[in-house]
C-alpha cells in the first residue's frame, strides 16, 4: 500500500526562486513525500529546462529579475497545456492575482509560505 | 527712477529737442524771407535812386527844367514804394531807419524845389543836393548789403545748427538705447544667474540692490522668495520624507518579506521532519535561520541610519585624508574581491567642512557597489579634484557591468536595487548626506562599460593643504 502511494507519487515538480533558501526547503519538504522536485534559481534556467522535459507541476515566484513568473506561467501553458502552475509572491497584490488568474495560474500563494497548504494544493493539482 | 519713467522721459526730451530745432528752423526761415522781401524792395528803390541821380547829374550839366520834373517822379514813385512797403521794410531794418530813409527822401526833395525855385544858379544849393543824393544812396547801398550778408551768415548757421542737432539727436538715440539696454541686459543676468542658483538649492541672495527701478523690485521679490525657501527648506524636508514615506513602506515590507519567508520555510520543515533530520542537517538549518535574521537586521539598521534626523557635525577637513580612509577601510574587500583600486589625489585642495564620518559612509558605499558591480580583476579609480568654481570633487569610476540608462533616474531612491542581496539604502543614504552638505553627488554609466559617480562638495575658505 505504502509502496503504490511511493509509485503513485514519484511525480515530476519544479520549483523556481531566486532565494536559495526558499528552493532548497520545497525541495526537502517535497521530497520527503516522495516527488522528484528540481529547483532552479531563474526562469531561464528553468525554461531552458522544461524544453528538454515536461514537469507534472511547476511552482514559480512571481518576481524574479529576467523572466519572471508571468512568463515562466505563459511559456509553461504554452509548451504543456496540462501542466498546473502555482505561482508564490511577496506580495499578494490584487493586480498580479488577476493578472496571473487570467494567464491560468492554478493556485497562488503569498509569503511567508506555509508548506502544509503548498503541499495539499499540488496534491489538488495533481488529483485534476 | 524706473525703467518705464527713464524710457519715457528720454523720449519726450528727444520730441522736444526735434520741436525746438523745428521752431527754429521756421523762425529761420521766416527771416530769411523778409530779408529776401526787402532786399527785392530796396533792388527796385536802388535802381529809382539811380535814376534819380543821373537826372540830378543832368540837370546839374545842362541845367534843363525837364530834368527836376524826372526827378520829382522819381521821388514820388519812391516814396509811393515805400509807404506801400514800408511794414516788410520795417520788419528788416527797423522803423528808425526807415524813417530815417523818408526823412533823407525829404531833405532831397527839399532841396531839389529850392534849387528849382532859385533858377538853377546856386553853387551852395548844388553842393547840397550832391551830399543828400549820395547820403540817400549810400545809405540804401549799405543797408542791402548787409542784409544780404545776413540772408547768407542765417543760411549758414542754420545749416551748422541743423547739422550738430542731426549728430546730438543720433547720439542721444545711439547711446541712451545702449545704456538702457545694457542696464536691462545686466539686470537680467543677475536675476537669471540668483533663479538658477535657487533651483540649485542654495538659497543665495543679490545684497546689494542699487536700482530702484522694475528689476530691483524683481530683485527684491525673489530675495524674499529665496528666504521663504530657505526657512521653510527643513519643512520641505520633513514633507518629502512624508511623502516617500508610502515608498519607504512597502520597500521596507519586501525587504523583509524574503528573509522571514526563508525563517518560515525552515522552521517548518525543522518541526515537520525533526526526526528525519540529522544533527549535521538541523545545525546547517539554524545556521540559515541565523543568516536570515543578519539580513533582516542589516535592512532594519540601514532603515534607521536613513529615517534619522542627523545631526551633522561639521568640521574643517581635508578631503584626501577622508578618501584615504576609505578606501584602507575596504582595502581588504578589494583584495578578496580581486580589484585594483587606483586612487589618484590631487594635492593643494582646498579644504572642506564636512562630517567626516558621513562622507566615509558615502565613500564606502560607493566602493562597495563598485566592487559588487565588477567581476575580479576589475579596476577601481578614486580620484580627487580642484573645480575651477570654488568646489572640490570626488570621482569613483569603475569597470563594472554598467547600469541601463533606465534604472539611472532611480539609483538614488530609497529601496531601489538591482542586486538581490542589496537594501537599496546605500545610495539613497549617500545621497541625502551630500545634499546635507550643500553638495552634489551624480552617476554616469555606460553598460558594459562601467560607471561613475562624481560628488561635488562646497570648498571651505581658502587654506590648501600642504
Amino acid at each position: 500500500m505504502e509502496e503504490q502511494r511511493r509509485l503513485e507519487m514519484s511525480k515530476k515538480i519544479m520549483v523556481i526562486d531566486d532565494e536559495k533558501i526558499v528552493v532548497d526547503m520545497a525541495k526537502m519538504a517535497l521530497e520527503h513525500d516522495g516527488y522528484v522536485v528540481e529547483t532552479f534559481l531563474n526562469g531561464e534556467s528553468a525554461l531552458a529546462r522544461l524544453k528538454e522535459e515536461a514537469f507534472d507541476v511547476v511552482v514559480t515566484d512571481f518576481k524574479m529579475k529576467g523572466i519572471d513568473g508571468m512568463e515562466v506561467l505563459r511559456t509553461v501553458k504554452e509548451q504543456y497545456p496540462k501542466t498546473k502552475v502555482i505561482m508564490i509572491t511577496a506580495f499578494a497584490n490584487l493586480d498580479t492575482a488577476i493578472e496571473a488568474l487570467r494567464g491560468d495560474v492554478f493556485d497562488f500563494f503569498p509569503k511567508p509560505v506555509k508548506i502544509k497548504e503548498l503541499k495539499a494544493s499540488i496534491e489538488r493539482a495533481l488529483e485534476q | 527712477m524706473k525703467i518705464e519713467h527713464k524710457i519715457l522721459y528720454s523720449y519726450f526730451f528727444n520730441v522736444a529737442f526735434i520741436v525746438l530745432i523745428g521752431l527754429f528752423a521756421l523762425h529761420n526761415m521766416n527771416q530769411v524771407l523778409a530779408k529776401l522781401r526787402f532786399v527785392e524792395i530796396s533792388d527796385d528803390l536802388n535802381a529809382s535812386f539811380l535814376e534819380m541821380r543821373i537826372s540830378e547829374k543832368n540837370f546839374l550839366l545842362y541845367k534843363d527844367e525837364k530834368w527836376i520834373a524826372n526827378i520829382h517822379e522819381n521821388i514820388n514813385d519812391s516814396m509811393q514804394a515805400i509807404e506801400a512797403t514800408q511794414d516788410d521794410i520795417s520788419r528788416v531794418i527797423g522803423a528808425k531807419n526807415l524813417q530815417l530813409i523818408k526823412s533823407y527822401l525829404d531833405e532831397y526833395s527839399t532841396v531839389i524845389d529850392e534849387i528849382d525855385k532859385s533858377g538853377g544858379k546856386n553853387p551852395r544849393l548844388e553842393t547840397e543836393l550832391r551830399a543828400v543824393g549820395g547820403k540817400l544812396r549810400g545809405f540804401f547801398k549799405n543797408k542791402t548789403q548787409l542784409e544780404r550778408q545776413k540772408v547768407n551768415d542765417i543760411i549758414s548757421t542754420a545749416k551748422r545748427l541743423l547739422f550738430i542737432s542731426f549728430l546730438c539727436i543720433l547720439f542721444l538715440a545711439i547711446v541712451l538705447g545702449r545704456v538702457f539696454s545694457k542696464k536691462i541686459v545686466v539686470s537680467l543676468r543677475a536675476i537669471e544667474g540668483l533663479a538658477l542658483s535657487i533651483a540649485e538649492g542654495n538659497f543665495s541672495k543679490i545684497e546689494d540692490v542699487k536700482s530702484k527701478d522694475e528689476f530691483g523690485s524683481v530683485i527684491l521679490a525673489i530675495n524674499r522668495m529665496s528666504k521663504e525657501l530657505e526657512d521653510r527648506g527643513e519643512e520641505i524636508i520633513q514633507a518629502k520624507k512624508l511623502a516617500s514615506l508610502g515608498v519607504l513602506t512597502a520597500g521596507v515590507a519586501h525587504e523583509l518579506i524574503n528573509p522571514l519567508n526563508n525563517i518560515s520555510m525552515i522552521t517548518q520543515n525543522s518541526l515537520e521532519l525533526y526526526d528525519y533530520l540529522t544533527k549535521e542537517n538541523r545545525l546547517a538549518l539554524l545556521n540559515r535561520v541565523a543568516e536570515e535574521t543578519k539580513r533582516m537586521e542589516a535592512v532594519v539598521r540601514n532603515l534607521l541610519d536613513f529615517s534619522k534626523t542627523r545631526e551633522v557635525k561639521l568640521k574643517e577637513a581635508n578631503i584626501n585624508d577622508i578618501v584615504r580612509k576609505s578606501v584602507q577601510l575596504m582595502q581588504n574587500t578589494l583584495d578578496l574581491s580581486n580589484i585594483e583600486a587606483k586612487v589618484n589625489l590631487e594635492i593643494n585642495l582646498p579644504r572642506v567642512r564636512v562630517d567626516e564620518h558621513q562622507i566615509e559612509q558615502v565613500m564606502v558605499n560607493l566602493i562597495v557597489n563598485a566592487t559588487q558591480a565588477m567581476s575580479p580583476g576589475g579596476r577601481l579609480s578614486i580620484e580627487t579634484r580642484k573645480g575651477d568654481d570654488d568646489k572640490v570633487y570626488i570621482y569613483v569610476k569603475d569597470t563594472g557591468q554598467g547600469i541601463p540608462p533606465e534604472y539611472l533616474s532611480n539609483i538614488f531612491d530609497p529601496f531601489f536595487s538591482t542586486k538581490s542581496s542589496g537594501t537599496g539604502l546605500g545610495l539613497s543614504v549617500s545621497y541625502g548626506i551630500i545634499k546635507n552638505h550643500k553638495g552634489n553627488i551624480r552617476v554616469e554609466s555606460t553598460v558594459g562599460v562601467g560607471t561613475t559617480f562624481t560628488i561635488e562638495l562646497p570648498a571651505y575658505g581658502r587654506t590648501k593643504e600642504a
